[in-house]
C-alpha cells in the first residue's frame, strides 16, 4: 500500500513538473529557414505590397481607427479577440520589436516574451511566407508607417481558452508545415500564384475545412483538403477545387476577375470576400492575380489555359447568357407567367427576374447567376437569406469602380414569403439544396444586418 | 378580403405547382396573400376631408367611375381614400409647386395652375358652392340627389354652367383627374384596392421584367399584378 501511495506521489511530482515545464519552459522560436545578406534592402515598395497582399490591415484597423492600430473585434467561437496596434508606436504598438521578435509573431505566433498569440492571428499560413517578405514587411512598418498610441482593448477569453500556454499544445498539432514554402512541381507563373495563395493570401484559412481541434485541415496544396471549402462566421467560403466547384466552371480569366474585381461572368464577392478583394485582391499586379487564378485552376492537375487578359479597360458589352439545359424547364415555366406557378416562383416573378433574369444566369459582372450559384445552394442558408432581406453591395474596385448595389426585400416580403422565394431559388435550374423554413428566415431578420 | 361581384374569387388557391420545381410540399398560394380587410369606408378616419366633403367626394367619384357595368368601381377601389390622403399631403398643399405670385386666376386655362388656392383649397372652397348650385337647382345636397340628376349635375358643372370664381374655376377637372389616379395610382397611396383597376385592364403592375413577351403578338399575358409593396393579386 504505502509503495503504491508513493508511486502515486511520484507520478503526481512528474505530472506537475511537465506542468510547469510546459508552462514555464521557454518555447523555441523556429529558426529562418533562409539567411538573407547582411546587406539585403527590399525592393522599393515591397513591403507595402506585401502587406496589401497578406492583407493585414483589414484584421489590425478597427472600422473607425487609424491605419494599422488595431482595435478590431474578431468574433471566434470562444469569445471576442482584439486585433493589436501593429504601428511602430514603442508604447502601445510594436515600435521596440527587433526583427527576430516579429519573425517568430509571423512563424510562429508568439510575442517578444514567448506568450503564445491567438490563431486569429493566420500566422499557420504566414509562416509559410518567404524571408524576404517578412523582412520587407517589418522595414516598412517600422520605417513607413506613422506610430499610432493606441492601448488596444485586452483580449479576455472564458476559461481555459484564456490559459494561452494551451496554445503551445495546440501549436504541435497545428503547425506541422513549414517555416517557409514549398513550391509543387507546375510551371513558375503557378508556382508565384501557390505562394500567394497558402501564405500571404491565407485563403485556407476561409477556405479550408477545420479539423477537430479547430486547426486548418489543409495549410499546404499538398494536403488533400487544402481549400475544399469552409464555413466562416455563418458564411460558406466555398470549395476552390475539385468537381461540383464554381471554380471547376470559371475559366482562369473569370478567377481573375473575381480575385481583382470582385465580380466576373457568373458571380459577385459578397461578406468576408467582398472585404478581401476590397482591401486585398484589387491592389496585386495583374500578374500576381492571373498567377493565382492559374494556380487555382491547375490545382488538381488540369492543364492551365491561360488568357491574354482579364477584365479589360471598358467600354465592354457582355451578353447575358441563354438558359442553358439544366436550367431550362424552370427558364420555360418562368417565361410562361403562368399564375398556376408556385408561390416561390411568383416572388422571383415579382421580385428578383428583372435583374437575374428566368434563364436564373444573371447578367455577366453585374447580376450574380443564381443557377448552381454557392451562395444560394450552400449549407449555410443565413447569407442568401440576410441578403434578399437587407441587400447587400459589391465593393468598388479599381479596375471595375462601380459599386453594386442590391436593395433589401425585408419590408417587402415576410418571413414566410422569403422563405418560400428561397426554398424554390435552392431547386430552380437543377439546384438541389435543402428548404429553409420561416424560423431561419425570422432568426436572420432579428439579427440584423450581417454585413 | 371581399370578393366583389362580378369579380372571380382571388381566393384561387394553388394546383399542382408547374415544371415540376415544388419544394416545400406545401401547396402554397400564388397568387392572392392574405390581408388584414382595410376599415370600411363608412368608419375610415378622414385625413383632411370634413363630413360634407366626404359626403361628396364618395358620391361624386362614384358617379365618375360607377360599381355597375363592367370593372370595378371608384368606391371598391377606396378611391375616396386616396383624394382624402393626397389633399392630406404635398399635393393637397402644393408643397413642391411654385405658389408665389403674380396669379392671374381667370388667365386661359392652357396656362396653367393661375389660382392663388392649393388643391386641398379649392375643394375645400368648391364643394360648398357646388352643393349650394345643387340645392338650388335640384332641391338638395350633391350627396342626396338620384344618380341620374347627379350626372346631370356633375354635366353642368364640367360644361361651366355653375358659376364658380376664377380661383375654383378648374374644380371639375381636379376632381376627375384625381379619380382616375385614385383608381389606377399604386395602391400604397390608398386608391387601387387590391389592384382591381389594374386586374380590370391587364396591367401587370410593378414586374417590369417582360424580355420573353415582346414577341409574343396577341397573346393574353396571364399573370396578376404586383404592387410596389410586393401585393399580388
Ligand atoms: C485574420 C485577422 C488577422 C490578420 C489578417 C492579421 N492579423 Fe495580426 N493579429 C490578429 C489578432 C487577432 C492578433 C492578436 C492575437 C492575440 O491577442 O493573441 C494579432 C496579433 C499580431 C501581432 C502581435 C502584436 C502584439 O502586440 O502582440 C503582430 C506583430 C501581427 N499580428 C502582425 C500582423 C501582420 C504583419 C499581418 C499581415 C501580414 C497580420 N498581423 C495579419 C489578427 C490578424
Ligand atoms: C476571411 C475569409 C476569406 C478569406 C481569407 C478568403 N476568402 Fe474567398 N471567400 C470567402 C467567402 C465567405 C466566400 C463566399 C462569398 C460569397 O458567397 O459571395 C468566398 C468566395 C470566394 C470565391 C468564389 C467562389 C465561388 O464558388 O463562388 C473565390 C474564387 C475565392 N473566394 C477565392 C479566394 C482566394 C484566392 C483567397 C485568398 C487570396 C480567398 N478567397 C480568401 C471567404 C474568404
Amino acid at each position: 500500500m504505502k509503495t503504491f501511495l508513493r508511486i502515486l506521489a511520484g507520478l503526481v511530482i512528474i505530472g506537475v513538473v511537465a506542468l510547469l515545464a510546459f508552462i514555464f519552459v521557454p518555447v523555441q522560436r523556429t529558426e529562418p529557414a533562409q539567411a538573407l545578406a547582411a546587406d539585403w534592402e527590399p525592393a522599393e515598395g515591397q513591403g507595402e505590397y506585401v502587406l496589401d497582399a497578406a492583407d493585414c490591415v483589414a484584421c489590425h484597423t478597427s472600422d473607425d481607427g487609424e491605419r494599422l492600430a488595431g482595435g478590431r473585434a474578431i468574433a471566434s467561437p470562444m469569445g471576442t479577440i482584439w486585433s493589436t496596434n501593429i504601428t511602430p508606436d514603442p508604447e502601445t504598438g510594436i515600435g521596440e520589436w527587433s526583427y527576430a521578435d516579429f519573425r517568430a509573431a509571423m512563424v510562429d505566433g508568439l510575442e517578444p516574451d514567448g506568450t503564445h498569440l491567438y490563431p486569429a492571428m493566420p500566422y499557420e499560413n504566414y509562416r509559410l511566407m518567404s524571408e524576404e517578405d517578412i523582412r520587407a514587411l517589418y522595414d516598412y512598418l517600422m520605417t513607413e508607417v506613422e506610430p499610432v498610441s493606441n492601448e488596444v482593448q485586452e483580449t479576455e477569453l472564458s476559461f481555459p481558452f484564456n490559459l494561452r500556454f494551451g496554445i503551445r499544445a495546440w501549436n504541435w498539432l497545428a503547425l506541422t508545415h513549414g517555416p517557409g514554402f514549398t513550391p509543387a512541381d507546375v510551371p513558375e507563373l503557378q508556382q508565384r500564384g501557390q505562394y500567394l495563395v497558402e501564405g500571404p493570401g491565407h485563403c485556407a484559412a476561409c477556405h479550408s475545412p477545420r479539423s477537430k481541434f479547430m486547426s486548418q485541415d489543409g495549410v499546404t496544396a499538398d494536403e488533400e483538403n487544402f481549400l475544399a471549402g469552409g464555413v466562416i462566421d455563418g458564411w460558406n467560403a466555398p470549395a476552390l477545387r475539385g468537381e461540383g466547384s464554381d471554380l471547376a466552371k470559371w475559366s482562369v480569366g473569370e478567377v481573375a476577375a473575381y480575385l481583382a474585381t470582385g465580380r466576373n461572368a457568373h458571380s459577385t464577392a459578397n461578406g468576408e470576400m467582398g472585404l478581401v478583394v476590397e482591401h486585398s485582391l484589387q491592389k496585386l499586379t495583374d500578374e500576381d492575380v492571373l498567377a493565382m487564378a492559374a494556380f487555382l485552376k491547375g490545382v488538381d492537375g488540369d492543364a492551365v489555359d491561360l488568357p491574354e487578359s482579364f477584365a479589360a479597360a471598358g467600354p465592354t458589352s457582355l451578353e447575358a447568357a441563354e438558359a442553358d439545359e439544366t436550367g431550362s424547364a424552370t427558364a420555360e415555366m418562368l417565361a410562361s407567367a403562368d399564375p398556376d406557378m408556385p408561390l416561390g416562383a411568383r416572388l422571383y416573378m415579382d421580385n428578383c427576374i428583372g435583374c437575374h433574369f428566368a434563364t436564373g444566369k444573371g447578367a455577366p459582372e453585374m447580376f450574380p447567376e443564381l443557377q448552381g450559384n454557392s451562395m444560394v445552394v450552400g449549407s449555410e442558408t443565413m447569407p442568401l437569406i440576410s441578403v434578399i432581406l437587407n441587400g447587400v453591395e459589391v465593393p468598388s474596385t479599381a479596375k471595375r469602380p462601380m459599386s453594386l448595389r442590391m436593395q433589401g426585400y425585408g419590408e417587402r416580403l415576410s418571413d414566410d414569403e422569403v422563405a418560400e422565394l428561397v426554398t424554390w431559388l435552392r431547386g430552380a435550374w437543377g439546384n438541389d439544396a435543402p428548404a429553409v423554413s420561416p424560423a431561419d428566415v425570422a432568426k436572420v431578420r432579428e439579427a440584423g444586418e450581417a454585413h | 378580403m371581399t370578393d366583389l361581384p362580378g369579380y372571380p374569387s382571388r381566393r384561387n388557391f394553388l394546383k399542382a405547382s408547374a415544371a415540376g420545381v415544388a419544394l416545400s410540399g406545401l401547396a402554397a398560394q400564388a397568387k392572392a396573400q392574405e390581408t388584414t380587410p382595410p376599415v370600411p369606408l363608412e368608419d375610415y378616419d378622414r385625413a383632411y376631408l370634413n363630413a360634407d366633403e366626404w359626403a361628396f367626394v364618395m358620391a361624386a367619384t362614384a358617379r365618375l367611375i360607377p360599381s355597375e357595368g363592367d370593372g370595378p368601381g371608384a368606391i371598391e377601389t377606396r378611391v375616396p381614400v386616396f383624394i382624402d390622403l393626397q389633399l392630406a399631403g404635398d399635393y393637397g398643399s402644393a408643397d413642391d409647386w411654385y405658389m408665389e405670385g403674380p396669379h392671374v386666376p381667370d388667365a386661359e386655362p392652357a396656362r396653367g395652375w393661375q389660382t392663388p388656392l392649393n388643391p386641398a383649397e379649392i375643394y375645400r372652397k368648391a364643394i360648398p358652392v357646388f352643393n349650394a348650385w345643387c340645392e338650388q337647382t335640384h332641391g338638395a345636397a350633391f350627396a342626396e340627389l338620384e344618380a341620374e340628376t347627379q350626372d346631370a349635375a356633375l354635366t353642368a358643372l364640367q360644361d361651366g354652367d355653375v358659376a364658380l370664381d376664377p380661383e375654383i374655376r378648374d374644380f371639375f377637372s381636379i376632381l376627375l383627374a384625381n379619380t382616375k389616379e385614385g383608381y389606377f395610382a399604386d395602391p400604397q397611396y390608398g386608391g387601387n384596392h387590391e389592384m382591381q383597376s389594374w386586374v380590370y385592364i391587364g396591367f401587370p403592375g410593378a414586374r417590369a421584367a417582360y424580355r420573353a413577351w415582346p414577341e409574343r403578338h396577341n397573346e393574353k399575358y396571364p399573370l396578376g399584378p404586383v404592387s410596389i409593396s410586393g401585393e399580388r393579386a
